[in-house]
């Protein structure tokens, strides 16, 4: 396994040995360094090769397996640090909207989802508490919000649902270490393309995704008030 | 000729007459066309009491007096092409309704009354005088007769249409328990009821200081009836219930429960929205005090539904809506108000989808209720021993036996996968519609232990290849979530 250097920019397409009708796939989520480019913890490095490897190995029984590109290849990580934070969620927002819309059938948007939620790092039972259920969503979510020492907010979330979970991991892809302001600002809208499983607009009670996003955006901002 | 004698009796049974001859048919009792499936054998079986060489497969979209069908083609496959809806694609996979518990499809003859009165004879009821009105009128008239007849209530004045059951139960709970229930006088109920039959007696409760009390379910899954019979006392009021249950397919038996609730001078309101669309439904032999139906579940339209009530306790009881056509006449400061059924229609009716209903009605009895119940036991035993088949599956409610039968549904759930996610695949990938959630069934859930279930629900239309079709894509569902573990 090859890791590429951290701070090279992310290409949106990449080599890999089988590939899946040209759809793209988001670098590994959770490997992106944060902008400040003199700030790599060493949670961070850590992260990077050994993540790398772990998370794209797949198991060659799955069925799954047709659909996504094998990587033996380089793991895709840092992103230039000279974006910034909002370049930055707008950045993931579009590719995560990309990588949806790059897959016509709804089922292939459904097993991506389910990849991405195996990504999410579990939660412990913990944070399986009441006063983290996100409302509205007819399965269960969990969702942890909290400010860092730099003021960016950190998510974790955690549901009983593998589709629920994959729909956490894409949000907290895009949002998590994001300045607050960066949060608030997304529009459903936005995601409409992440319409898993529903064809029309986000009304639905059933809409999981527009409902974390929303719960993300109130605590973010209830993070906001009470630290002033 | 023996069989046309009997087919007119039939039609003279199914047909909407204002008033049903009151027709015994000598009914040895067979298990299955005796009552309406209670868990308990009821002998006083009536019209319904057709034997099955004689109800055939009669095309449904046609007359009653039809030839007898030959073969073994199922009610399903006849009737399926009565539904225009169901034979279409989704997500590129065959349409496969299994939703049925949620609302039903609708035949054509349906779609073409609502077509037809909007195109035809539109016009306002009750007021004017001029030709269309006058149609209008009767035929809005005529739909509630209909509905009188498909549950043989005494009389028409006893229904009230409404927007649906919800807003039924909402009427009596506000025009009579409002006016009725003293503080610490008991509401029964039991954890399986829907939501609208719970909430409009917490909020009248409330306001009247009355108390709920709920009824827990017994080792079969089904609602306790032992312990409800001893939780009427003379603190009850009134009884509310389901005759068969949206996610048990338990069947409950009214007729001893009106009997115990009238020994304490307790009403009983049934909620009949998943029996009257799939078995005959007799007021007279249940003796409910009320009882609702929507008509979106009966293959009616949506935005209509009725209540049922005896006369005696209709009169007495206050408005619910106020407006124009439930008045007599409007003062200043006061008004007074017209006899049942009009005193609980405020404002101009949902006249087309009442007349649709009642198009539904002529559609369900020119098949036979009873015929119809009969196909769904089948298709209810199919369903359930298949899912069976299912690997780590956990369905809920009583397994069916003897005299035990289930309603033709299945809520289930399947170890470590979430239901949702089992729906939204069976859509994407297969084409098959089932619900995921908690069925307005929450306290149900909450005491099953579950936070939601998935469910299957059939209705005369459905086939045992559905139930195939179904049992296949499940299967396929969970060998693949489990692969991603």
């Amino acid at each position: 396994m090859i890791s590429s250097p951290f701070n090279s920019i992310v290409p949106l397409s990449f080599s890999s040995s089988s590939s899946s009708s040209g759809s793209v796939m988001l670098p590994n989520l959770y490997d992106y360094p944060r902008p400040k480019r003199t700030n790599f913890t060493s949670r961070n490095l850590a992260f990077m090769p050994l993540k790398c490897i772990h998370k794209y190995r797949f198991d060659s029984s799955s069925e799954s397996d047709a659909r996504f590109p094998s990587f033996s290849a380089s793991c895709l990580t840092a992103t230039d640090a000279r974006l910034t934070s909002s370049d930055l969620v707008a950045d993931r927002l579009r590719r995560v909207v990309a990588e949806f819309r790059s897959l016509p059938e709804p089922i292939d948007r459904v097993k991506r989802l389910l990849h991405y939620a195996a990504l999410l790092p579990p939660l412990g039972d913990s944070a399986r508490a009441p006063e983290n259920r996100v409302t509205g969503c007819t399965t269960q979510v969990w969702l942890e919000a909290e400010l860092d020492e730099l003021g960016r907010v950190r998510f974790r979330a955690d549901s009983d649902s593998e589709i629920s979970k994959g729909f956490c991991s894409c949000l907290i892809y895009m949002l998590d270490g994001a300045d607050p302001e960066e949060v608030v600002k997304v529009k459903s809208e936005d995601l409409a393309d992440m319409n898993v499983g529903l064809h029309g607009k986000s009304h639905s009670r059933v809409n999981t995704w527009h409902n974390v996003l929303i719960a993300m955006q109130k605590r973010t901002i209830a993070l906001l008030a009470g630290s002033e | 000729m023996p069989s046309t004698f009997l087919q007119l009796c039939c039609s003279a049974m199914e047909t909407l007459a204002p008033k049903l001859p009151s027709f015994k048919v000598l009914n040895p009792s067979s298990s299955s066309s005796s009552s309406y499936c209670s868990t308990t054998r009821s002998s006083s079986s009536l019209r319904a009491g057709l034997r099955r060489p004689f109800s055939l497969s009669i095309s449904a979209s046609a007359v009653r007096e039809g030839d007898p069908a030959v073969g073994s083609v199922s009610l399903g496959h006849v009737t399926r092409t009565d539904f225009p809806i169901l034979h279409q694609e989704v997500n590129g996979s065959k349409l496969v309704y299994l939703d049925n518990a949620a609302t039903s499809q609708k035949p054509t003859a349906v779609l073409k009354a609502l077509q037809n009165y909007y195109e035809a004879y539109n016009s306002n009821v009750h007021r004017g005088i001029h030709f269309l009105s006058s149609k209008a009128t009767d035929a809005y008239e005529l739909a509630r007769k209909k509905v009188a007849a498909f549950i043989n209530a005494s009389e028409s004045t006893e229904i009230v249409f409404t927007r649906n059951a919800t807003e039924a139960i909402n009427l009596v709970a506000y025009s009579w328990g409002m006016s009725t229930l003293k503080p610490e006088d008991e509401v029964i109920l039991t954890i399986a009821e829907h939501h609208s039959a719970i909430v409009p007696w917490q909020l009248v409760a409330q306001k009247t200081g009355a108390v709920l009390k709920f009824v827990n379910l017994d080792e079969t899954e089904s609602p306790d009836i032992e312990k409800l019979r001893q939780m009427i006392s003379r603190k009850t009021k009134i009884v509310v219930v389901h005759h068969v249950s949206n996610v048990l397919a338990s069947v409950l038996p009214i007729e001893e429960i009106v009997v115990w609730a009238h020994d304490v001078g307790a009403k009983v309101l049934v909620d009949a929205c998943q029996s009257v669309p799939h078995m005959a439904v007799n007021v007279q032999d249940l003796d409910a005090d009320f009882l609702v139906a929507s008509s979106h579940k009966m293959c009616g339209p949506t935005g209509m539904g009725f209540l049922y009530g005896k006369r005696e306790l209709l009169s007495a009881m206050p408005p619910f809506l106020g407006g124009g056509e439930m008045i007599s006449d409007v003062f200043l400061d006061h008004s007074t108000y017209a006899e049942p059924p009009s005193r609980f229609e405020a404002g101009t009716p949902a006249i087309g989808e009442a007349i649709g209903l009642g198009a539904a009605i002529d559609y369900l009895s020119g098949i036979g209720m009873q015929k119809i119940h009969e196909y769904e036991l089948e298709l209810a035993k199919y369903l359930y021993e298949n899912l069976l088949s299912v690997p780590n599956i956990r369905i809920y409610g009583p397994v069916p036996s003897g005299n035990t039968n289930r309603a033709a549904l299945c809520s289930f759930n399947v170890e470590n996968i979430h239901p949702t996610d089992i729906a939204t695949f069976l859509d994407q990938q297969h084409g098959v519609a089932i619900r995921s959630g908690h069925h307005c069934a929450q306290p149900l859930h909450r005491y099953l232990g579950v936070n939601a279930s998935a469910r299957a629900s059939l209705h005369f239309y459905n086939t045992k290849e559905d139930v195939d079709d179904f049992v296949r894509a499940l299967n396929d569902t969970v060998s693949f979530f489990n692969s991603f573990k």
